[in-house]
């Protein structure tokens, strides 16, 4: 991984946050969470060998500081975890996949839009999990700890 | 659902309409199903409706309740358009906290409703600024050169006014996404020719990152996962069919590139 590479997914995030309307401080709170999930999955990815599984991790971390964030400002998580999954989502499978179908490999096609599907099954299904596991180890508990020191 | 003293004097007719359109608010707004759901039963709750029950999917929802004056009551909210409009999501979130907290009144929440409903989304300056930076950026996450991320900087920027100007005209979805792929294919190839960009796979997944349903089909996972069943297999025919839309048209522009003399590999 280039060391920039978290930066440019971050601003690649805070460019789609504007684009979904995201307004205030949520826009730099977005931005981070894309840079966090893209900073997780590359070298994961590297380390494993797997695309699925560093996708699903870095899914989980953005999942769990969308929880964090959405219970510090009281927001919807969605606000953060639609912006911070954009740097993993497949864009780049669904367009080799049409390649591949230009060129003729049809074969080639198929796989290669079964692994974007992967793809977004894996950022699913670390969403799905960190949405559990806040709701366990009561994020929102400790969330609520931060924002109110004293309570 | 106790505080059917204070909340008995409201019409349960006017609940219905405001409750379901709240779901309807967020769903357009990109906000997630079971939110949705539940955003409308809690409402219908809070203002005095028994045993509301919500049936959402991506074109429609449906919300009935046992109002105060012993009648069941429903609708039918059918969705048309959708699009990303996070703020909304997050305010009709904030009415329905502030109703079920008791800090707003019906009255107040009713006339929030339709403020938030009313906001509109950034200006063309903005949005196109912002979709430059992002096809700028994603080319130079998929490894393209500086001058490979300016030229999908120029390219997304007036790939993203397409869909829009197409809505407007009433053409579908499908269209406006093969126009769009379409263009976003030439452009690119056009200022590889030119010897403005390097290479045109990076610079062409830029400008495409604007368009493709990836969010869509993540969701439509999502949604299945979490048992909205429906909702999910609606949501995966919408990915897929945007997703069909923009490689076609990014296909046949590859293709008339080709056939022109363009050379493409």
């Amino acid at each position: 991984m280039r060391i920039l590479d978290p930066a440019w997914a971050g601003l690649a995030t805070a460019a789609f946050a504007l684009l979904f309307n995201v307004r205030g401080k949520d826009l730099p709170l977005a931005a981070i969470g894309g840079a966090l999930g893209w900073a997780a999955a590359a070298p994961l990815q590297a380390a494993t060998g797997s695309q699925e599984v560093a996708y699903c991790a870095a899914s989980v971390l953005i999942g769990i500081w969308a929880e964090l964030v959405s219970a510090v400002r009281k927001r919807p998580a969605a606000v953060y975890i639609a912006c911070g999954i954009i740097p993993l989502v497949p864009g780049s499978g669904m367009y080799y996949t049409m390649l591949e179908y230009v060129k003729g490999n049809s074969s080639k096609g198929l796989e290669t839009g079964f692994a974007t599907l992967q793809i977004a099954g894996a950022i699913a299904i670390g969403l799905a999990l960190s949405g559990a596991a806040s709701r366990l180890l009561s994020l929102r508990r400790i969330a609520g700890r931060i924002r109110e020191p004293k309570a | 659902m106790t505080r059917l003293g204070d909340s008995s004097s409201i019409n349960p007719e006017e609940v219905l309409l405001f409750a379901a359109d709240a779901a309807r608010v967020m769903l357009e707004s990109g906000g997630e199903t079971y939110r949705s759901e539940e955003t409308a039963v809690v409402v219908a709750g809070a203002l005095g409706g028994v045993e509301a029950e919500c049936y959402a999917t991506p074109t429609g929802v449906t919300l009935s309740f046992v109002g105060g004056d012993g009648r069941v009551h429903s609708i039918v909210r059918r969705i048309k358009r959708q699009a990303m409009h996070l703020e909304r999501v997050a305010l009709v979130e904030g009415i329905a906290r502030s109703l079920v907290a008791g800090s707003m009144d019906f009255g107040a929440a009713s006339d929030e409703l339709g403020r938030v409903e009313a906001l509109r989304g950034r200006g063309v300056a903005v949005s196109s600024a912002a979709a430059a930076a992002g096809a700028g950026c994603f080319t130079v996450l998929f490894g393209g050169a500086w001058n490979d991320a300016l030229v999908a900087a120029v390219a997304g920027a007036l790939v993203s006014r397409l869909p829009p100007a197409m809505a407007r005209k009433q053409l579908p979805d499908f269209f406006a996404n093969l126009v769009a792929g379409a263009a976003a294919t030439l452009l690119c190839l056009g200022a590889r020719r030119l010897g403005l960009a390097t290479g045109a796979d990076a610079t062409v997944i830029g400008v495409l990152m604007l368009l493709v349903p990836g969010i869509a089909i993540t969701n439509a996972i999502r949604d299945t996962i979490a048992g909205d069943l429906v909702a999910g297999v609606a949501r995966g025919a919408d990915a897929f069919i945007s997703a069909a839309g923009i490689s076609v048209g990014a296909g046949a522009a590859y293709q008339a590139w080709r056939l022109l003399g363009g050379g493409l590999f």
